[in-house]
């Protein structure tokens, strides 16, 4: 479990930044893409490169920004709701996203695999299975964020009872 | 795909994130017709990512957090007061010259609304301000930033119409400095009645004046030079983007050097975010788009369309009510990425401009942001004034008006939004 | 009331261009003959998804198609790229020729068997492409520096090389203002490209290189085609390569009216062109790509000369 939480520990840290080396190596690599043309070299992997860069940058980037709750959502019905009712609507939510982000990445395995022989157009024999995997890749660190949030939500649930039960035992906080 | 549009309002009801709303209700429409492998979703949501032209949406965000760390910020403030600081209500049309100068660095309405709403919001209380007046002047004059260029609408439009983006980003000038002039105006108008007084007696020295522009000149001519390196396709609005994220750098680290490492990693994570949460949401709802294409929902509105009127002004009109009405309960993001290629192709068989259309129909949905019963700016600019709805609703109605007058003035004159672009692009 | 089987097919071409009117007659007719049971939807502009994942879908047996080129079949079958090589064919009719050779049938064959594509017909011929630009080119030379848009896939660009020029890969849509601001000095493109993207007023000439006939690949997915009955196959073939040899020659036919139209819009048609230093340059490119062999097994089963 301790190696669990420590490896973990270390995706975080790395997704965070590798999203933001990639987003930094897309904008050089588009710029380079740019003064090449103009000064009359053209790059001819220089698209492809920033769109494979950003795949990456994408997906690990939408797991940093679930991690620190920056996805919208429209919760004013359910605030309408009791506590503890709210907080099943929530761990419902959670298991139907865990289930979407499963059948992605099962399925997202078999595309990478259908996709070998792609390649990008501008970076001859490169195969496009290094995009394809970012979508099983980002798909896996979602789910384990939506796991997660679902474990914060049941020990929220759980407090929430006890709270309505006796309030002396209340864990919350 | 009544399924999918069941299953979309229901999770979004149920308080799921946006995106993955819209992502799972399009996944059930490839769950419901079996002849499509459930691989396909798969290549829907990356190719969103391969887009060259999407590119240019995290290359403006970068360029816009890198530019905020240059320090921007208080030296266009400086400014803005010093413009407007002799007039009546001062410090609320410092926010509306803040947000069209920050229009120029920021695509977002909702960012500028809530940033504008920390940094100006407390000394407006302090000056007696109706905390529901200061919510709704930042909320509303945010919608400036997004007509004027860099605009993540715009950028979402153009790529997903495939219309050209240079001439839109062109096309949002006026419109947003039309903005400006009638939100002026209403701040006017109401500090007057409300007695908001001036901050000073007189207009400000020329000698502050121009010491306060020369200070900010470089964030003001990032639009500009934005709109520059598109003009006559020297540059793609990806490749803008990114010359624009190095323009901020040089900007930060050699003109005003108050960039460093730390900064540049801050602006970097900053966008990280923004990125992931505007790119999740792009990616995810390619399943929805592409069941409406699959359906040929385009060409049954058409024909819809067409039986109403044949007049262009009309149309528009009646397209723009529905979105503004959608716009009361949908996000303006995920409107202008399932809309766009439906609308797209209406306008252009009944001869309406394209790019005229798209600046009206961006900004029409994104004042859906401003409006209850859902509207994220309204939302956020009221919990930071510490504000109700109805006492932001109550004080906030004029600027609702001016900027559905605007609206209407742009469809009356659409060369109001074509000038621009036509002068640049030819 | 719904039909038994429905293929939806794609192609990048504006609703206005003739293979769209050509695509729906095809589609028109194969309704007709199958008493409504089989039905083509035709979306243009590429409105179904770009190319690469469309020809993906049709892999894993969706029911879609696509207008494509041998230059991305080539990507499959490397030898198919040949007939997107310099001065490869003449005419319509060689093309007709080439479609009926062992060796064209058999790599349909296997596109079909290894990699899921049934291709229904390669007679749509979109006509010969010249370069254009703002000098006169009468050989290879005259070329050089010359920066020319084309396509983005390997064998476009190593043709445009061996020719003279510097290939830029770049959108259709964007060629017009990167002529007008120099980021290129021209494009190779059929005459149908000039009005369509308003390219006269920023060049002045054409010369007629004709370098490429564009031949064009109708593609569907074999799983999908496999599942419908006999005689609905033969439909689908039949009325595809009609409806494509039709389009083929009324866009030749267009030509003629076009070049008017061109000469009147203030262009050169230059003419004086030294063909045989073009197609000699040609070689390269074939070289460079290992199609020499292939391009000269399919001249001796057609009886060529080159
Ligand atoms: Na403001
Ligand atoms: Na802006």
């Amino acid at each position: 479990m301790d190696f669990l939480k420590k490896a973990y520990k270390f995706i975080i840290e790395w997704e965070e930044r590798l999203a933001g080396i990639t987003l930094v190596a897309s904008v050089l690599v588009v710029m380079a893409g740019a003064v090449g043309r103009i000064i009359g070299y053209p790059l001819g992997w220089s698209m492809d490169m920033a769109t494979f860069l950003f795949a990456w940058t994408v997906f690990f980037a939408a797991d940093a920004a679930w991690r620190d709750n920056k996805h919208v959502s429209l919760d004013i019905l359910v605030r309408l709701l009791p506590k503890r009712a709210q907080l099943i609507v929530h761990m419902c939510n959670h298991v139907i996203i865990g289930i979407f982000l499963a059948l992605l990445i099962r399925y997202g395995i078999s595309m990478s695999w259908i996709t070998r022989f792609r390649t990008y157009q501008g970076i001859p024999g490169f195969s496009y299975t290094w995009a394809t995997i970012t979508v099983p890749i980002g798909s896996t660190l979602l789910l384990i964020t939506a796991v997660l949030k679902l474990r914060d939500l049941i020990a929220e649930y759980r407090a929430a009872r006890a709270d309505t039960v006796d309030p002396k035992q209340s864990i919350q906080g | 795909m009544t399924l999918v549009l069941i299953l979309f309002f229901v999770f979004l009801l149920a308080g799921m994130p946006v995106a993955f709303a819209i992502g799972i209700a399009g996944f059930a429409f490839f769950l419901q017709e079996s002849y499509l492998p459930l691989t396909m979703p798969v290549q829907l949501i990356l190719s969103e990512t391969q887009a060259f032209a999407l590119l240019a949406i995290p290359m403006f965000v970068f360029a816009g957090n890198l530019m905020n760390e240059t320090g921007i910020t208080k030296r266009l403030m400086e400014f803005a007061s010093v413009l407007t600081g002799h007039m009546h209500g001062g410090i609320a049309q410092v926010s509306v010259v803040l947000s069209t100068l920050m229009g120029g660095v920021s695509g977002s309405a909702i960012a500028d609304a809530s940033m504008q709403s920390r940094i100006l919001g407390p000394s407006m209380t302090a000056r007696g301000y109706a905390r529901g007046y200061s919510a709704a002047v930042n909320g509303f004059t945010g919608l400036i930033t997004i007509a004027i260029p860099p605009s993540i609408g715009l950028v979402l439009y153009g790529s997903i119409g495939e219309v050209s983006v240079g001439r839109l980003l062109a096309g949002g000038m006026v419109p947003g400095l039309l903005m400006a002039l009638a939100f002026g105006t209403t701040v006017s108008i109401t500090a007057r009645k409300k007695g908001y007084m001036p901050e000073r007696e007189k207009r400000a020295p020329a000698k502050d004046v121009g010491r306060t522009f020369m200070s900010s000149i470089w964030a003001m001519l990032f639009p500009i030079f934005l709109l520059v390196t598109l003009r006559g396709g020297l540059l793609v609005p990806s490749e803008a983007g990114a010359m624009a994220a190095v323009y901020a750098v040089v900007v930060g680290a050699l003109i005003y050097r108050e960039m460093d490492w730390k900064g540049f990693w801050r602006a970097t994570k900053a966008s990280v975010g923004d990125t992931g949460t505007i790119m999740l949401l792009i990616a995810l709802s390619a399943l929805v788009s592409y069941a409406i294409k699959w359906e040929m929902i385009p060409q049954t509105l058409s024909g819809f369309l067409l039986g109403i009127s044949d007049n262009p002004t009309v149309i528009t009109a009646v397209i723009l009510l529905f979105l503004l009405f959608f716009g009361m309960f949908m996000d303006s993001t995920v409107m202008i990425l399932l809309l766009t290629s439906i609308l797209v192709p209406v306008i252009k068989t009944l001869g309406i401009n394209p790019v005229f259309f798209g600046v009206v129909m961006v900004l029409s949905c994104a004042i859906g942001l401003l409006t209850p019963p859902v509207g994220i700016s309204m939302y956020s600019v009221c919990s930071i004034m510490e504000c109700s709805v109805g006492e932001y609703l109550r004080e906030g109605w004029p600027f609702l008006v001016a900027v559905l007058l605007v609206v209407v003035l742009l469809v009356l004159f659409p060369q109001l939004v074509l000038f621009l672009p036509n002068l640049l692009f030819g | 009331f719904a039909a038994k089987y429905t293929l939806r097919f794609n192609h990048v071409l504006g609703p206005n261009h003739p293979y769209h009117a050509g695509l729906e007659k095809w589609a028109e007719r194969v309704k007709e003959r199958t008493n409504g049971e089989l039905e083509i939807l035709v979306f243009h502009s590429a409105q179904l998804g770009v190319e690469e994942d469309i020809l993906e879908q049709m892999r894993q047996g969706v029911p879609v198609g696509q207008n494509t080129d041998s230059a991305r079949m080539g990507n499959y079958i490397p030898e198919i790229a040949v007939m997107n090589a310099p001065y490869f064919v003449d005419s319509i009719e060689e093309v007709i020729k080439v479609n009926d050779l062992p060796v064209v049938q058999e790599w349909k064959q296997r596109l079909a068997d290894e990699f899921g594509f049934q291709v229904l017909s390669i007679q749509w011929v979109q006509g010969f492409r010249h370069f254009m630009t703002n000098k006169p080119i009468s050989k290879p030379a005259d070329l050089a520096g010359q920066r020319i848009r084309t396509a983005p896939a390997p064998i476009w660009q190593e043709s445009v090389r061996a020719l003279g020029a510097t290939p830029i890969a770049m959108n259709f849509g964007e060629m017009y203002t990167a002529i007008q601001q120099g980021a290129i000095e021209g494009a190779e493109l059929v005459y149908d490209n000039i009005f369509d993207q308003s390219l006269h007023e920023v060049l002045d000439y054409v010369n007629e290189t004709g370098h490429f006939l564009l031949i064009n690949f109708e593609v569907i997915s074999a799983q999908w085609f496999k599942s419908l009955p006999e005689e609905y196959q033969k439909i689908l073939v039949e009325e595809c390569d009609r409806a494509g040899l039709e389009v083929s020659y009324q866009i030749q036919e267009n030509t003629e009216a076009l070049k008017k139209r061109v000469a009147e819009a203030g262009m050169t048609i230059h003419t004086d062109i030294d063909i045989a230093a073009f197609k000699e340059a040609g070689l390269a490119a074939y070289e460079k790509m290992g199609l020499l062999e292939v391009r000269d097994m399919i001249y001796e089963q057609l009886g060529k000369v080159n």
